[in-house]
Formats: structure tokens, C-alpha cells, sequence
């Protein structure tokens, strides 16, 4: 039986977060400015909301922590580990699938 | 507002909200440096110092509903947390009977194993005797009620690790002394039984229904002492 995703729009913040991740390590403030820039502010934490989902991210052991000092700051940094990566990757066919069946649907004009 | 009193007034809001302990301090250092991230942001885009702290905490927003929504999102990342009323008010019906099952087996195994190796003969002797068997069936009742205990502590740790309100905590632990009442076990020489009935003829079942209460009743009653001697601990 083909696998439905009736959840998967709850997975967006995780895909977005994972995929900055992938890029580079990063701490709370960044991930948030990130997003909200790069997806030209569509899509927002709301300030401070970041850290309990990166937290239950780092329980699911898809990003690791260390507290690291750059330019006389101390924040927590977050990294992808191989099982974000691969979470990631799920969750990248996924949107992949999704955004297609979608587009084909809405026709070109919102493709 | 200055950053301490920002600061504090989040924390006190968190432990109020049943915020995991372990997790508050991390969880303010982390604001902590947001605050001040937004504030640097707004020094390098012009303002003042002040002007910038005043942006900054506007941004935050007040740190009651900030904490609020942290909450939120803390339930919101575990299965638990996004469906409570399933978890607490439905699944205690299913899991709690499992639970106290393997639980007393476990249980049962581990004091046959330690008294009597596994020598089933020596076993089957041992409960021949009136005055043994009564010390065995003394002990199957005592592990029948921690059974309970620990059935009913492990909903109480998946509330805590849920941040639930707890009330819901109360509510999974009255189910499952409501189950309690109408589960039992009992001991017979070279038999063992264990059921379901509204009638059992037990005796002390009563007493097997007010453990999951008096377990919530004494987490709570933790929670809130921990939770205090946290605050004190933070305002000296």
C-alpha cells in the first residue's frame, strides 16, 4: 500500500531546520533569522520558540549541541548528525513528492 | 523591562507550567543569548542601547506568554504531549492491565529466582508446607501492590517527560485505580491466576485501587516541593 502523509506539513519546520543544519552548524538566533529570511519571512518561529524543538531534535539524536565561544559570545551550536541526514533526506523526497503532485494539480501558472 | 527581571519572571512562569526542571536552566541560557542577539541586532542597526533592550523584549514579547508558548511547543515535540487526552485519559484502559501483567511476572520471576534458583521441584515442596506458602503468598501480595506502584510511577514519569498539566497526570492515575479495583492476582499451591472481575472476592482490593492515587497524590506533592526548592534555590 502506498504510504500517505496527511502529517507532513507538520514535518516543514523540521525539513527547514534540518536542511540549514546540513549547511553548516548553527545556534537558536541564527536557524530563526535564517528561515525567516530565506523563505523571503513565509515561514517564522516565533522568538525564543526555536529551543524546545531543538531540543526534542537533539533527544531524536538529529542534531548534536556544544556550547562554543566565537568572538567573546558562548552559545549553543547545533550540527546535523548522520541520523538528521538521513531524516533529512526522507523528508526532502518527500517534500519533492508532495510539491510535484501538487504543481501538477495547480497547473503551471503556480508551479 | 531589565533582562534579570525578564529573565526571572520566564523562569517562574516555566516551573509554574510543570516545565521538566532539568531543562529550565539550559532553556533560559538559550534565551538568555536570543535576548541578547536581538539586542545586538539592533545596536547594529542604529539604535540605542536602551532603545535596543526595549526592541529586544518587545520582540520576546511578555515572558509569561513567551513561556507559554514554549510550553506549547515542548508538548507539541513528543507524541505524548500532542495527543494528552489519548495518552492520559485513554491509554491507561489498555497499557495499565499490560503493565501490571508483565510487571508482576517480572516481578514473580525475579523473587522465585533469588529464593529458589529454578528448581521447580524444591519449589513444589516448599509450597507443600502451609507456613511456607503463606510466606509466598505474603510476598505474591506485596509485589502485586508494587506492580501497581511502578504501573502507576510510569504514567506519572511519561506526564513529567509529556510537560503535561497535571491534572492529567491525576486523571491517568484514576483510571488506572479504577483498573486496579477490578484486576487481580492470586496465589494457589502450584497455581497462579490472574483476571478481570467486577465481583473479585479479594480482600484489600480497595487497597490496590488507592495505590495509583497515593503515587499521584505523592509525585505532585514532589513536583511541588522540588519545584519550590527550585525557585528559592534561584532567588538567593
Amino acid at each position: 500500500m502506498k504510504k500517505t502523509n496527511p502529517s507532513f506539513l507538520n514535518g516543514i519546520p523540521e525539513l527547514l531546520v534540518l536542511r540549514l543544519l546540513a549547511q553548516r552548524e548553527m545556534y537558536g538566533y541564527q536557524i530563526v533569522e535564517e528561515i525567516r529570511t530565506r523563505t523571503g519571512e513565509a515561514f517564522s518561529f516565533g522568538e525564543g520558540c526555536i529551543y524546545p524543538y531543538l531540543h526534542y531534535l537533539e533527544t531524536e539524536k538529529q542534531v548534536s549541541s556544544r556550547r562554543r565561544e566565537v568572538s567573546g559570545r558562548s552559545r549553543n551550536y547545533y550540527k546535523l548528525t548522520a541520523r538528521g541526514r538521513k531524516r533529512l533526506e526522507a523528508l526532502s523526497s518527500e517534500w519533492k513528492r508532495v510539491t510535484s503532485g501538487v504543481s501538477l494539480l495547480m497547473g503551471e501558472q503556480y508551479a | 523591562m531589565r533582562k534579570a527581571d525578564f529573565i526571572e519572571r520566564l523562569r517562574r512562569r516555566l516551573v509554574e507550567l510543570s516545565c521538566p526542571l532539568a531543562r529550565v536552566p539550559r532553556l533560559i541560557r538559550e534565551i538568555a543569548d536570543h535576548r541578547d542577539d536581538l539586542k545586538q541586532a539592533g545596536i547594529a542597526e542604529g539604535l540605542s542601547e536602551t532603545a535596543a533592550e526595549i526592541r529586544a523584549d518587545k520582540q520576546l514579547g511578555d515572558p509569561q506568554v513567551l513561556a507559554e508558548h514554549l510550553m506549547a511547543t515542548q508538548r507539541q515535540s513528543s507524541w505524548w504531549g500532542r495527543h494528552f487526552v489519548v495518552t492520559f485519559g485513554l491509554l491507561p484502559l489498555l497499557a495499565f492491565p499490560v503493565m501490571w501483567l508483565l510487571l508482576l511476572l517480572l516481578q514473580m520471576v525475579l523473587a522465585f529466582a533469588l529464593g529458589y534458583g529454578w528448581d521447580v521441584k524444591k519449589l513444589h515442596v516448599a509450597v507443600n508446607d502451609p507456613v511456607t506458602f503463606q510466606h509466598v503468598r505474603m510476598a505474591f501480595q506485596f509485589i502485586d501492590y508494587v506492580a501497581v506502584a511502578l504501573a502507576a510511577l510510569l504514567i506519572c514519569w511519561l506526564a513529567r517527560r509529556a510537560a503535561v498539566n497535571p491534572k492529567w497526570m491525576v486523571t491517568a492515575c484514576a483510571v488506572c485505580s479504577f483498573l486496579a479495583l477490578f484486576t487481580w492476582g492470586q496465589i494457589e499451591p502450584h497455581s497462579f491466576f490472574v483476571g478481570f472481575s467486577a465481583d473479585s472476592h479479594l480482600h484489600l482490593q480497595w487497597l490496590r485501587g488507592a495505590i495509583p492515587l497515593a503515587v499521584a497524590g505523592a509525585v505532585y506533592i514532589f513536583q511541588r516541593r522540588m519545584a519550590r526548592h527550585f525557585q528559592e534555590k534561584i532567588a538567593v
